[in-house]
């Protein structure tokens, strides 16, 4: 805080006064260069001093860097490599940011909340889709919209509310349809008169670790995370597996009323 | 108490056996332990005249009943959370505020011009709330949701309180309220200071305010 800073005023910070690697507040994460270098997604940086450089993955100079940190080459567009000594500010539309330690752990997190990371930890690309895996020790910075609660398994958590997990089993999806079924229920899904709880499905955590979950339901843009290969075996690769397992396609069109997916996922 | 707050936008419900939540639908964040969630045909309590009465009112939010034992996270649409804990009187607020709320609270659907007459439903007009509002009644607690933090002022006798209708959000207790205008020739021209009605809320009880002008 500096001294022309009036008391109850806005903080005025100079280059000394800014926190190195820490929030600046809730909606902003200054990061401290020395020389070294930092992933960050495109167009998350607000402001910074010093002597950095900004430079798009897929130069020659940076080839031995992604190489050893950045295992998705599918979407090296959408990051840069910032390189130089100086501070620097993250912010993204005004979600709440906070950084978090990796002590040679793992966590995947969804690829929009993603801002940055240090070269020390490993990206790549989770089995699960639009998510990131970060793998090693060093730091990161995410995104979420309200402050990120932890949680620990054994939970079920809404789709749109998962920041990301921490050391456990990949979620399974977990389907909750008990309304839907006895007499009453066929009614229901038949007509559909009442509507849908919107809580049929969930992300279902079991074994140790951490959840990671955001307290609104609003979610941020969706990141391009790259498509996997088109390779049989590979889950999204859109690789058919031979006797037609493929992506089933809904012919009928739907009627209005109905509950839409839902009838699909119960098999109604 | 059964709603605990976790942060300033998500709250943590104990759904106990033979105890029953109502919250609006899709509000559910993550849960633990073994809990349904049944979207409420009826939209709330008191039976099919009371679904009807909500109907045409149009305070009918689609709400769902959420019954087992465990706990449940609520939230929605990132706005912000407040609770509010009822001890047998009424309080009034928009239907589609409500995020969830204890079973053993008594729902209703109050006209406007209950209160008022015509300058009631004008009121209803400028604040939003339209023709009808939703009252809650018993001993329980609210989740309430809203635009920017929240913050109560107690309404005494000797002090009324003057809102913003564009910020207020519920209010609870024996109040009057009313709109109050402060119309003059400046409006007329265009060059009002934009502040021409206020709430005015009079009696005793508490409101709750929005940190900001924006509708949910």
């Amino acid at each position: 805080m500096s001294a022309y800073g009036t008391p109850g005023g806005p903080v005025v910070h100079d280059p000394v006064t800014l926190p190195a690697d820490d929030n600046v507040n809730k909606y902003t994460f200054c990061v401290e260069l020395k020389g070294g270098e930092w992933f960050l997604q495109k167009g998350k940086m607000i402001a910074y001093y010093g002597a950095i450089e900004f430079n798009g993955i897929g130069h020659g100079r940076l080839d031995r860097l992604v190489r050893t940190s950045f295992h998705s080459p599918l979407h090296a567009s959408d990051w840069v490599v910032a390189a130089g000594s100086g501070k620097m500010l993250l912010a993204d539309r005004a979600f709440d940011v906070n950084s978090y330690d990796l002590d040679d752990g793992n966590l995947t997190i969804r690829a929009g909340n993603l801002l940055a990371f240090q070269p020390s930890l490993a990206l790549k690309q989770s089995i699960v889709p639009g998510f990131l895996t970060l793998i090693g020790t060093g730091k990161f910075v995410a995104a979420s919209n309200g402050p990120v609660v932890f949680l620990e398994p054994p939970i079920r958590v809404d789709p749109q509310a998962l920041v990301g997990w921490a050391d456990c089993p990949s979620p399974c999806h977990h389907y909750d349809h008990g309304y839907l079924t006895g007499v009453m229920g066929g009614l229901r899904a038949m007509t559909g008169l009442g509507g849908a709880s919107g809580e049929e499905h969930q992300f279902e955590f079991v074994g140790a670790g951490t959840v990671l979950l955001q307290s609104s339901e609003t979610l941020m843009a969706e990141r391009a995370t790259g498509v996997v290969p088109p390779e049989p075996g590979v889950p999204g690769g859109g690789g058919a597996a031979p006797g037609g397992h493929g992506p089933q396609s809904s012919a009928a069109p739907r009627l209005p009323g109905q509950l839409g997916d839902l009838q699909r996922r119960f098999g109604l | 108490m059964t709603f605990r707050e976790i942060n300033t936008k998500m709250v943590e419900a104990t759904v106990l056996p033979g105890q029953r939540l109502f919250s609006q639908r899709g509000a559910m964040l993550a849960y633990r332990g073994e809990v349904s969630f049944t979207p409420s045909v009826q939209g709330g309590q008191g039976g099919v005249m009371s679904m009807i009465g909500r109907r045409v009112a149009g305070e009918a939010t689609p709400l769902m009943s959420v019954e087992g034992s465990g706990t449940v996270f609520f939230g929605h649409g990132g706005h912000h959370v407040h609770v509010i804990n009822l001890t047998g009187d009424t309080l009034y607020v928009e239907a589609d505020r409500l995020l969830a709320f204890e079973g053993t609270l008594r729902q209703g659907t109050m006209f406007m011009g209950s209160q008022g007459g015509v300058m009631g439903l004008v009121r209803g007009q400028v604040t939003g709330q339209g023709l009808f509002t939703t009252t809650l009644q018993g001993q329980g607690s609210v989740a309430v949701m809203a635009h920017g933090g929240v913050f109560e002022i107690p309404i005494t006798p000797q002090r009324p309180v003057h809102v913003d209708p564009q910020a207020y959000v519920a209010h609870h207790g024996d109040v009057r309220n009313r709109l109050s205008t402060a119309l003059g020739w400046r409006d007329m021209v265009g060059r009002g200071s934009g502040e021409a009605f206020q709430l005015e809320l009079s009696g005793s009880g508490t409101v709750y305010v929005q940190a900001s002008e924006e509708k949910l």
